[in-house]
């Protein structure tokens, strides 16, 4: 059971958040979020960056993912929300990760079933930073048509 | 380690978004300053500034030497929401659908269509959709001529200003004609000569090559400027009808180049037909 001061402090590390995420420039989506993927299938993985394509509309990260079941390794696809211009208005580079990186990242599957995920979260794991973030785009998917 | 379940909850609901509102907190206020990664160096401004010297968005409007508002600068729509549906704002039976249309738009409304959108294909949003994405696009004002530079798709308007008319003949293009006069404070842009392969949004409402866009800019203050669109297509709606957006000026940014077809990966996981089938 909460007492009501853990609860005033989570209210208020929402409404920061918020004024956070409100002050965040909108990424540019090029096609329909909801229908390439599905935001109700979250993924997590972790792996090793195989590649980094730099490019528009979006910027592509691959990754090798080892299934720890089976011990077979699979590389995923990781599309990041913005493509590079908006990334660069937020600050990052081409740089900001490497080949051979290893990264944590959450997600939402592709709803082609293929190795594809959309990425709202990326931290590389040697040092917890976080890069490229991208929250699922908010969309009002059948309102008001 | 792969794992496709939802992430292990946190022991209550609160607790559980407090924490993940912290890691996005901290996520984005980790953010470098996006100044670090331009381009350039040492850019004179030219802009009001405020007492603490950031740029004042609230200071008076520009005029130019003839006295018309200065529209000049970056532009960029604040919110996703009027790319992803045109009429976000309206209630449903506000837009006027003629039957075909209706039921264009409620096929498509899924996402099951979205390989056909000409956005996913690295095409031309059209008029008005490109000014509501989120890539930023810059007014270039003279006496004679406005220029709309689109930071999407690297493409371009010309409104003219002189006084011409389109002729009846005139070839569908994706954009359309534009000519644009004063009314007062307020810039009234027309467009025709479409060429009808365009969503008026991501939804998928349709246009026709009848379609014939009127919008008018008025900018408030240095740093907004509200648009209001009309869309008159007789041949996919019953009327004519309006929506409002707004827009605000960036003063710390430039356009930067966009080519779509660089590496267009998605369209192959999109939903649909090629696009024209």
């Amino acid at each position: 059971m909460q007492n009501k001061s853990s609860r005033r402090a989570a209210a208020s590390v929402v409404a920061l958040t918020l004024v956070f995420l409100a002050a965040a420039r909108p990424a540019h989506s090029h096609h329909s979020f909801a229908a390439q993927y599905d935001a109700s299938k979250p993924i997590t993985l972790t792996g090793k960056v195989t590649k980094v394509e730099w490019t528009n509309p979006h910027v592509y990260v691959y990754v090798d993912v080892r299934d720890e079941k089976t011990g077979e390794v699979a590389n995923w696809a990781l599309e990041i929300g913005g493509g590079p211009n908006s990334l660069i208005r937020q600050g990052w580079s081409r740089d900001s990760l490497k080949t051979d990186d290893v990264i944590n990242v959450e997600g939402s599957l592709a709803r082609d079933g293929s190795r594809l995920a959309s990425a709202q979260s990326i931290v590389l794991a040697a040092t917890g930073k976080r890069v490229f973030a991208a929250p699922i785009p908010t969309e009002t998917r059948d309102a008001n048509r | 380690m792969l794992i496709v379940e939802p992430p292990t909850r946190a022991r209550t609901p609160v607790a559980f978004f407090a924490l993940a509102s912290l890691a996005v907190l901290l996520g984005v206020g980790a953010l470098p300053h996006a100044a670090h990664a331009q381009w350039w160096e040492n850019v004179p401004r030219t802009i009001p500034l405020n007492a603490k010297g950031e740029p004042d968005l609230a200071a008076p409007a520009p005029r130019t030497k003839d006295g018309h508002p200065d529209l000049s600068g970056i532009w960029n729509p604040h919110t996703n929401k009027y790319l992803r549906n045109i009429a976000a704002d309206l209630k449903p039976e506000d837009v006027p659908f003629q039957p075909w249309a209706k039921q264009v738009a409620d096929e498509r409304a899924d996402g099951s269509h979205s390989r056909e959108d000409s956005d996913a294909n690295c095409l031309p949003q059209g008029v008005p959709r490109l000014g509501a994405a989120p890539a930023p696009w810059k007014f270039v004002q003279t006496p004679d001529l406005m220029v709309v530079v689109h930071e999407a798709f690297s493409l371009w308007r010309q409104i003219f200003l002189d006084g011409r008319k389109l002729a009846a003949n005139a070839n569908p293009t994706w954009l359309g004609y534009s000519t644009g006069r004063w009314e007062g404070n307020t810039l009234v842009v027309d467009t025709r000569g479409f060429n009808g392969k365009t969503w008026l949004d991501q939804v998928g409402k349709p246009t026709t090559e009848k379609l014939h866009v009127i919008e008018r800019y008025t900018r408030k203050d240095f740093g907004h400027m509200d648009l209001e669109i009309t869309i008159d297509d007789p041949g996919a709606y019953t009327r004519p009808w309006t929506v409002k957006q707004d827009l605000t000026l960036l003063t710390d940014t430039e356009l930067l180049e966009f080519i779509c077809n660089e590496n267009n990966r998605d369209l192959a996981h999109l939903p649909g037909k090629s696009f024209g089938e």
